[in-house]
């Protein structure tokens, strides 16, 4: 009897703790990563580019800040050539994105236009700037939201873009 | 120099802050410096938006140089280490008050406890902001910079008021906390502290009654929808405080008045300022998708948690290893004013448990690798509704009732005609007014009336005329839901200019576009005219403005009177030169918030009672 007082005082505490434990795990969880339903199907789209190598598709714009704050890092991977770059220009006036490029420098080799918003659809862009990491068969490996950064480049795709490079065709 | 001298402001209120740990003839005059440091600290925050000041970090990401006055003051807690800074003031300045406005009865050792805790709480959350979100932390950029700019949705009059409000009742339920814990210590807690804690309880219930109202008022004209509740986790976390202060309000008077519930209502002390503080946690932290977040980074979450578990934490061992000394046996029927108090904390606390489960359910089901979902309005309304539904009868019901006993058979001869008149009222109104009849309509409308009718009928007296407001606002808001779920209209339209849409007997009637220029945005504003029945015709006008940085904001236009708001929100431009529209037909909307209102007015009238008793009762001791 006296037992169960003493744990009937003790259960605020005890459920506290579990709530405790939740939330440490919940810290470890990006509940912005929301898992692309594309995830490992091959490219909706110009799926006779990417095969024979890996491919990052960066979806970007000239209206877009976050993209303009990527671009010198994607210039950077271009000198690198780890990895072939393609370019998805969304939502944008055409003529004005050749000019940006001009201007800023262009790290793609290859820049689909996409004025209308219709590919973006296909691929499931919920917004700009979106990364694509495909593989030689031109299946889709890896999505990410928002910038690319030195961070997210040395966590997460340079290794998952090294692996991809070793799987044989 | 201006941002330095704010940083040392800080770090000079937090070495106040330890001083007020330690016992002490300095205990006061700690308090008394640290909150007059972080004065001093927000002051030059401000300063330093006022003067543009873009080598700091923080002013960059939320001002910009053409950004509006009174925004760059309000920018000045529009972000994450700004608004942390607000917190730290804000408990502080609880604290003075507390030294200043006190109840003389409390005992020495009580009150020099109650201050202790509050600096520990303090030393930790000015600790939390030194490390991980100073807001004075500077760069100096190579180029001339304008600044980010603060977030267009942000820039609105509701910046000013709402934050601050909000901040001033959960960050105020620190006093209650300490009071609590206090009392295990001690081990006691006896009539008179209940009586000197309940004002420390109900002002800043009351706050944050009004930052609750604010907020939502806020979140109607802004985000374009017409709704003005859209349980989003911050506006959960809001919410649970609220209705746990609820609760504890009402058994604290139990603890006055009968020296019953002790155990309870300390248990409920610290469960209220533990939900403010989940609440902090989960918008500062990242772990929910939510429209308030503010930008994340890990260790502040981390920061945050193991605060929270210490304070939270220790507090709730305390109370598991001291709280036997509380427990006497205390004698009620079965049917009297003490059982009704208690099913309303436990309806209360029962709501708190559903509205925990839905918010942090996505926690869950990520943590067992059961996928990523978001838990929303139809999962809250489901639950919901029907636990707080019984709590709305019983409202009208317990004030009829007396402590300690109650003959079931008086109070039926006594409330039967009331009830039968409430459901009269409620079953015929929406035919008077002209609506379509539903029956839940007609009951809820009549547990509006009920608990209005029977509030005026069990308490007519000068002295509970607190509650009387307190309990007319939650009938008037209770109305404002009904009528408003039962008879809003929308339509959604494709409109060109000179063209005509009719929503529940009014007459849109689209005039043109025109482009303007404002203060720090451009902007295309669509003119409309409102007309029905051949009444003087109204003038209504929504805008979409373009911010610096492209970020695009739409401005609602509401057409607002006591029993009805039209509101319209333009939407994106169509090819053919026709523009999709918004229109929405919102009954009583304005009724929601107005009881929100009659809950701070109450709560202040409360104070004002507790104010004048305590004079009154120092005259006779003389």
């Amino acid at each position: 009897m006296n037992l169960f007082k003493q744990v009937r005082f003790a259960l605020p505490f005890i459920l506290f703790l579990f709530i405790v434990i939740l939330l440490m795990r919940g810290l470890s969880l990006h509940p912005n990563q929301i898992p692309s339903p594309l995830m490992n199907k091959p490219a909706p789209t110009f799926s006779n580019d990417f095969k024979g190598h890996v491919t990052l598709l960066n979806v970007w714009a000239t209206w877009c800040s976050a993209c303009a704050e990527e671009h010198d890092f994607l210039l950077q991977l271009a000198r690198e050539k780890e990895v072939i770059l393609m370019g998805l220009n969304y939502k944008d006036n055409p003529k004005a994105a050749i000019r940006w490029l001009k201007q800023q420098g262009n790290p793609y080799q290859l820049v689909a236009y996409d004025p209308t918003g219709q590919i973006g659809i296909d691929w499931g862009v919920y917004g700009t700037p979106e990364t694509f990491i495909i593989d030689k068969k031109g299946i889709i490996r890896y999505k990410q939201l928002g910038p690319l950064t030195q961070e997210v480049w040395e966590q997460t795709l340079k290794p998952l873009i090294q692996q991809l490079q070793n799987e044989s065709l | 120099m201006i941002p330095e001298l704010g940083h040392f402001a800080i770090i000079l209120a937090l070495c106040f802050s330890l001083v007020q740990i330690k016992t002490g003839v300095m205990q006061k005059t700690a308090a008394m410096g640290q909150c007059l440091f972080l004065v001093f600290a927000m002051a030059c925050l401000m300063l330093s938006f006022l003067t543009n000041d873009m080598t700091l970090i923080y002013v960059r990401e939320h001002s910009h140089s053409m950004l509006p006055l009174i925004y760059r003051i309000g920018a000045a807690w529009g972000g994450h280490e700004g608004s942390v800074l607000l917190w730290c003031l804000i408990l502080s300045g609880w604290t003075v008050a507390f030294i200043v406005f006190s109840d003389a009865a409390l005992s020495r050792s009580f009150f020099s406890k109650i201050l202790k805790i509050m600096g520990c709480i303090s030393a930790g959350f000015i600790t939390f902001l030194l490390a991980t979100s100073n807001p004075f932390k500077r760069d100096f950029p190579h180029t001339l910079i304008t600044g980010n700019d603060l977030t267009p949705i942000l820039q609105d009059p509701g910046l000013i008021f709402h934050p601050p409000m909000l901040y001033l009742g959960y960050v105020g339920f620190a006093i209650g906390f300490s009071f609590a814990i206090a009392a295990l210590l001690e081990g006691k807690f006896d009539p008179t502290s209940a009586r000197a804690c309940r004002p420390w309880v109900i002002l800043p219930w009351s706050f944050l009654s009004c930052g609750i109202v604010l907020g939502s008022w806020w979140a109607y004209r802004e985000l374009g929808w017409g709704g003005w509740w859209f349980w989003d986790p911050v506006e959960n976390a809001s919410l649970l405080p609220w209705l746990s202060a609820t609760a504890l309000i009402h058994s604290l008077a139990v603890c006055e008045k009968r020296s019953a519930f002790i155990g309870w209502a300390i248990l409920l002390a610290i469960i209220t300022f533990s939900l403010s503080l989940l609440g902090t946690f989960l918008v500062r932290s990242g772990v929910l998708v939510s429209v308030h977040a503010f930008a994340n980074d890990p260790s502040r979450g981390l920061f945050l948690l193991i605060y929270l578990a210490f304070i939270i934490g220790s507090a709730l061992l305390l109370y598991g290893f001291r709280i036997h000394l509380f427990y006497r046996s205390h004698s009620f029927k079965l049917f009297s004013r003490e059982t009704l108090l208690l099913i309303n904390s436990v309806i209360l606390l029962t709501a708190v448990a559903t509205i925990v489960i839905g918010t942090l359910y996505p926690i869950i089901l990520d943590a067992l690798n059961k996928g990523k979902i978001s838990v929303g309005e139809p999962y809250f309304n489901l639950v919901f509704v029907p636990i707080i539904l019984p709590l709305l009868l019983l409202m009208g019901l317990a004030p009829h009732v007396n402590w300690h006993e109650h003959a079931f058979n008086k109070l039926w001869k006594k409330i039967k005609y009331t009830a039968l008149i409430s459901l009269v009222v409620g079953l015929l109104s929406p035919w008077v007014f002209g609506f379509p009849f539903y029956v839940s309509t007609g009951l809820g409308i009549a547990i509006g009336v009920w608990i209005i009718l029977s509030t005026f009928q069990s308490r007519l007296e000068l002295r509970h005329c607190a509650m009387v407001v307190a309990h007319l606002g939650i009938a008037i808001t209770v109305l404002g839901i009904v009528v408003n779920k039962s008879y809003s209209q929308e339509r959604q339209v494709k409109m060109l200019p000179g063209e005509t849409v009719t929503l529940a007997n009014y007459q849109f009637i689209f005039n043109s576009v025109e482009e303007t220029q404002g203060p720090n945005y451009q902007s295309i504003t669509a003119h409309f005219t409102v007309e029905k029945n051949h009444q003087a015709p109204q003038a209504l006008s929504a805008e979409q403005r373009i911010y610096p940085h492209n970020q695009l904001l739409g401005k609602t236009g509401i057409l607002w009177n006591p029993w009805r708001d039209l509101y319209l929100a333009l939407g994106a431009p169509l090819s053919d030169g026709s523009w999709s529209v918004r229109l929405y037909y919102k009954p009583f909307v304005r009724w929601i918030w107005a009881g929100g209102f009659f809950l701070l007015f109450g709560g202040m009238l409360s104070l004002l009672r507790h104010y004048l008793k305590r004079r009154e009762s120092s005259h006779e001791s003389f």
